[in-house]
């Protein structure tokens, strides 16, 4: 289908007005989440409705435009690609968790003396290798919540501590992994080679996560795990000794989607492959009675009690999945079930802010702030080099999806990086290192709220009965504990005013995209 | 370039005012145009190019570089070949 040219609108008050949506929208998010503390994903699909209806007030001619905007925002790519990756990652995720991972989990770190001290620090390593190898910072954030987070809420580690561990380690491995959509985006975008790309970031992406791995350590051993008065108090500690290790076989098919992730297969493949496999271990744990978990485990249906459906609860293979109950309960259930519906509120939210960004775009706001920049703050190349990295992460810091967001900023820092002569590489690393940071740090920011979601689910899981809605950690008191997020955006303001790594064209040209 | 020489290029601290020796032939973008003519600048130091300046900004160039001051990090350069827009 051939593409149709873009729309342009026009704003009452200039440009600046077409980031009235977003701007709205953040300014709910803030309110909401930050200073009421309801982490509601709904409501905020709220908010990002009622501030797509408040800027179609602000347009001038034809209202039929704004709304074609708001379509053509609702159908791109990069919208459907975090659908995808999120309705996946939560049927994997859930899937392993009825399978007694989280208990493997527990088993190991406490075979392996592994304390609430040190359980984040390892916790950030194990997320970052996760994420490096699947190439999806969202589904790690997913993955380690639902199976890892609980884990370390049973040795008593601190929960908000753990959950910014567990999102640092998702922003290392958006920021390196070369099948990660945003190394992806920063790499074409800039006219660089993906291998070259990712080989070039490794020396920013290791000095923070060193110092990452640092403050993860002095903050698990200095801030109190879980104290007494905290809801978690009640759980910690019931790590007996009738944890099963046989969980930790799905570590089999976490390396499933590792290796077919690396291998370039597509996200969809890997982890329908990864939860084939899950599904199998799962039925065969439980058929040898190593595991509480059954095919009902995974898909339930709870069919009205009548002569029909008691016939079909009774038959063979089908009958393990079907269960007759009173009317009042009938539904769908199981972890295939389960993990996909945990996202749909944030499915429906992504649609509506890329639409608010597409707005952004179309009215021109992204224009005004590129000319802002380029005559008045970019003088230098220390300058520039300084906006681009605030720029990317300012724009991160609003827009909810990390790639989208990436992709609005891209050409600006095509263009005011070229305006220096600065390599593709450079403007590669300047572009994604400060994409993935901001995305997982702000309670609307997509990874976190990914994560949120996860936790969510596990409250009244099958996995974590114990799992209280007062466990729930606040999405807004997470972002100071981020580190990885903090040093990634921090060791590149020193890189733009030291000029550590810096290449110029001169220098190195990048070599051709051999992958879009 | 081979990967593990991918890895190790730029772990270094880089000057904002590069400089270059009269016959350098280098790779750069035209980045400035104005009433006297074109120009591209690296970081911070700047060449006038000089000879044929039918070109817009943002095209990808190989310059030979005519003369450099070190003192001011100006200089001049010709354009010996297009690469084309990017």
């Amino acid at each position: 289908m051939p593409e149709e040219p873009d729309i342009e609108l026009s704003f009452r008050g200039g440009r600046l007005v077409s980031a009235l949506p977003i701007a709205f929208f953040i300014a709910w998010a803030i309110f909401q989440s930050g200073i009421l503390g309801i982490g509601d994903t709904t409501g905020l699909v709220a908010g990002m409705l009622t501030g797509l209806i408040v800027g179609l007030l602000f347009v001038r001619g034809d209202w039929k435009d704004y709304a074609d905007v708001v379509f053509a925002g609702m159908t791109r790519r990069v919208a459907a690609t975090a659908v995808v990756a999120w309705l996946w990652a939560g049927m994997f995720a859930e899937t392993i968790q009825v399978g007694g991972f989280v208990d493997g989990l527990v088993w190991a770190a406490t075979a392996l003396n592994v304390g609430p001290g040190l359980f984040p620090a390892v916790t950030f390593l194990l997320a970052a290798l996760l994420a490096t190898g699947i190439g999806t910072g969202y589904g790690t954030a997913i993955a380690f919540t639902s199976l890892v987070f609980p884990a370390g809420l049973l040795l008593g580690a601190n929960p908000v501590l753990l959950f910014g561990a567990i999102l640092s380690g998702a922003v290392f491995g958006d920021n390196l992994a070369p099948v990660s959509d945003t190394t992806i985006v920063s790499a074409v975008t800039q006219d660089a080679d993906i291998g070259g790309v990712v080989a070039s970031r490794v020396k920013y992406a290791v000095v923070a996560a060193a110092l990452a791995i640092a403050a993860y350590l002095a903050a698990g051993f200095g801030i109190p795990g879980v104290v007494s008065g905290m809801p978690h108090a009640n759980v910690t500690g019931q790590v007996d000794a009738t944890v099963s290790a046989w969980g930790l076989v799905h570590l089999l098919d976490i390396a499933i989607v590792i290796v077919l992730a690396v291998r370039g297969r597509h996200i969809i493949e890997a982890i329908s492959w990864g939860l084939i496999a899950a599904a199998v271990f799962n039925v065969a744990l439980g058929a040898a009675d190593l595991i509480d978990v059954s095919a009902a485990s995974m898909l339930l249906f709870r069919a009205p009690q009548n002569g029909l459906t008691q016939a079909v609860d009774a038959l063979p293979l089908i009958g393990a999945v079907v269960e007759t109950v009173p009317g009042g309960q009938a539904g769908v259930g199981g972890s295939i079930y389960s993990g996909a519906a945990g996202f749909f509120p944030l499915i429906v939210l992504t649609l509506l802010l890329v639409a608010g960004a597409e707005i952004m775009r179309a009215g021109g706001g992204f224009d005004a702030i590129q000319e802002l920049l380029i005559d008045r703050v970019a003088t230098t190349v220390r300058r520039a080099e300084t906006t681009m990295v605030l720029g990317t992460a300012l724009v991160n810091a609003t827009v909810t999806i990390n790639t989208a967001a990436e992709i609005a900023i891209a050409p600006y820092i095509a263009t005011l990086g070229k305006r220096f002569n600065i390599n593709g590489y450079r403007r590669a690393n300047i572009l994604d290192a400060n994409t993935s940071a901001l995305g997982y740090i702000f309670p609307w920011g997509g990874g976190l709220l990914a994560g949120f979601g996860a936790m969510q689910g596990l409250v009244g899981g099958n996995g974590t009965p114990w799992f209280t809605q007062e466990m729930l950690v606040n999405p807004a008191s997470v972002w100071p504990y981020v580190f990885h997020g903090w040093f990634l955006v921090a060791v590149f303001l020193v890189a733009a005013w030291t000029g550590y790594g810096r290449e110029y064209v001169s220098d190195r040209t990048s070599e051709e995209v051999s992958r879009v | 370039m081979s990967r593990l020489g991918k890895l190790l290029a730029g772990w270094t601290f880089r000057t904002a005012t590069p400089s270059f020796e009269p016959g350098d032939v280098i790779t750069a973008f035209v980045t400035h145009s104005d009433g006297e003519g074109v120009s591209s600048r690296i970081g911070d130091s700047v060449l006038r190019i000089e000879g044929d300046t039918e070109v817009d900004v943002e095209t990808k160039v190989r310059l030979k570089v005519t003369s450099f001051d070190d003192q001011n990090h100006v200089g001049t350069a010709e354009i010996v070949e297009f690469l084309g827009e990017f």
